[in-house]
């Protein structure tokens, strides 16, 4: 029965790191730079929320949406006054630029907050489902962590299936310049894709600080790396890749731990995300798509 | 419609287009020929607002584009189907065209029966993705998302570029039939024997300049045309 205890909170804590991969990789899609500054988002999105809830005494639910609006803003201002400047410039100095960012916001919530750890209360208030008589129970964080996951899953996917903004960018992250060709104005549709990478990390934020409830600066930094190794193992620009890399590495970090080693439960899992990069450069779920001529 | 004047462009340091005069009138067809490198290309990239000349001028339809953005002038009717195709290889027929009316806001269902009628085997291949259509396939795709936008003036850049003789001889039919319906088109092509026998005018590019003008017949028949493009 452990063993789909471990299961269930792998898949959890896996699909906080799978909304945050998504991140990742539709910015990376879009706009082709890795935004290290995305896991530092997810810490602001969860200090919004604290003050909402524990200073103005509002419900959670404003908290989120709160967390939601600021960091779709701040993503759209960091792309702006950051990242736009650089459009252009080699991919090294955008990149420098990004963990500038990282810092920028680590420090800037340092000097708000203090370093000392803020008790984050959970949002959610749903008893625990116990099944099989108290040998199985999953928490209602995972369980809105999982729901909510899925709907974004389902969400993302319609969005960028079926609307017009949707299918444009997926045609600026294939084919920038002749995006443009189409009438599509592909700085327009980065500031979507980093406000939308945003949202999710503000939602991430949440949902990682209900799990596990200290809140300090550093607190997006360290998912955030895991959820970019995510992003690489399902096969950085995929959408669903995000998804399953996020899940997959979720229940990997889970089981080491409960089974090998707390220590050593990131080393292992940088060991599988190496031993799948060398069988399978492009991820899981990585296009190599062929040209014709 | 469209009149390019002294144009110069910079890839860097590398003086690419040095000084370019050329027009197309509304409902010509005019053809760009030049051997490889001669900077067909970057003059097609230019107009259409992917690249910006240091100097000198464009306007189409009377309006200043030379340093405007590539993605507003579709909506001033000019359209460009880039070499080497570049459709979304990822993406279905069907989403390719949408995407080519990406300015209409909604894909109106005659506009697409038209393109359907130019191109018979796309409405076959509509829920396929692009990236499994056949070179010849993909140029008609290519020609075929443009056209969603009604275009005023459409470039067109080595439509010909990898594909069998019989292809290609239908890919200029269908040129010459757009034509007919009223687009005027710039044809950039390698291909200078069978540019040169649908076009109403012609220029001929040598790195970075143009050295001849002239209607299709007479650069057809020019002694010099003759040796350097249509092999003797």
């Amino acid at each position: 029965m452990s063993f789909l205890q471990y299961l269930i909170n792998g898949i959890s804590i896996g699909a906080v790191y799978a909304i945050i991969a998504l991140g990742y990789t539709m910015v990376y899609g879009i706009a082709k730079m890795l935004n290290f500054a995305h896991g530092d988002v997810i810490m602001v999105g969860a200090y919004v929320s604290y003050c909402v809830t524990s200073y103005l005494g509002m419900p959670a639910i404003v908290s989120i949406l709160v967390a939601v609006v600021a960091c779709t803003v701040l993503g759209i201002v960091i792309e702006g006054l950051a990242y736009k400047p650089l459009r252009g410039t080699p991919s090294l100095a955008v990149l420098i630029t990004a963990i500038g960012v990282s810092y920028f916001l680590q420090n800037a919530a340092q000097l708000i907050f203090g370093s000392a750890p803020k008790n984050f209360k959970s949002i959610v208030t749903m008893q625990p489902l116990t099944l099989f008589g108290g040998g199985l129970t999953i928490t209602g964080e995972v369980i809105i962590t999982i729901a909510i996951c899925v709907a974004i899953m389902v969400g993302l996917t319609l969005f960028t299936s079926k609307t017009r903004m949707g299918k444009a960018m997926r045609a600026v992250s294939e084919d920038r310049a002749a995006a443009q060709l189409m009438g599509i104005n592909v700085n327009q549709t980065i500031s979507l894709t980093f406000a939308i990478g945003s949202a999710l990390a503000a939602v991430a934020g949440v949902l990682l600080c209900s799990t596990v409830p200290t809140l300090m600066p550093t607190t997006g930094a360290m998912p955030g790396i895991r959820a970019f190794t995510a992003a690489v193992f399902g096969g950085i620009g995929s959408i669903p890749g995000a998804m399953l890399g996020g899940i997959l590495l979720g229940i990997i970090e889970t089981f080491s731990k409960a089974y090998i080693s707390t220590q050593f439960s990131d080393a292992i899992v940088f060991s599988v995300l190496i031993i799948i990069l060398l069988v399978k450069p492009a991820g899981l779920l990585g296009k190599q798509i062929q040209e014709k001529v | 419609m469209l009149k390019v004047e002294d144009m110069h462009v910079y890839y860097g340091a590398i003086h690419a287009i040095k000084g370019v005069s050329f027009e197309v009138g509304q409902g010509e067809i005019v053809a760009l020929i030049g051997a490889n490198g001669a900077g067909k290309s970057t003059i097609l990239k230019t107009v259409s607002g992917l690249m910006h000349p240091r100097s000198g001028s464009i306007s189409f339809c009377g309006e200043n584009i030379a340093h405007m953005d590539a993605y507003k002038l579709l909506r001033h009717g000019l359209a460009h189907v880039p070499e080497g195709r570049r459709i979304f290889l990822q993406m279905t027929v069907q989403e390719n065209l949408e995407m080519g009316a990406y300015i209409n806001k909604e894909v109106s269902q005659k506009d697409l029966e038209t393109v359907f009628n130019y191109f018979p085997r796309l409405k076959e291949r509509r829920k396929q993705i692009a990236g499994t259509l056949s070179g010849g396939e993909q140029q008609m795709l290519a020609m075929s998302r443009a056209l969603m936008s009604h275009p005023k003036l459409m470039m067109l850049d080595e439509p010909s570029m990898g594909l069998a003789p019989i292809l290609v001889d239908q890919i200029f039919d269908i040129i010459k039939e757009l034509h007919k319906s009223g687009t005027t088109i710039l044809l950039v092509e390698q291909n200078a024997r069978k540019a040169l026998q649908i076009a109403d005018r012609a220029y001929v590019l040598e790195t970075g300049n143009i050295t001849l003008s002239g209607t299709g017949a007479e650069l057809a028949s020019s002694d010099e045309v003759r040796k350097a493009y249509l092999g003797g």
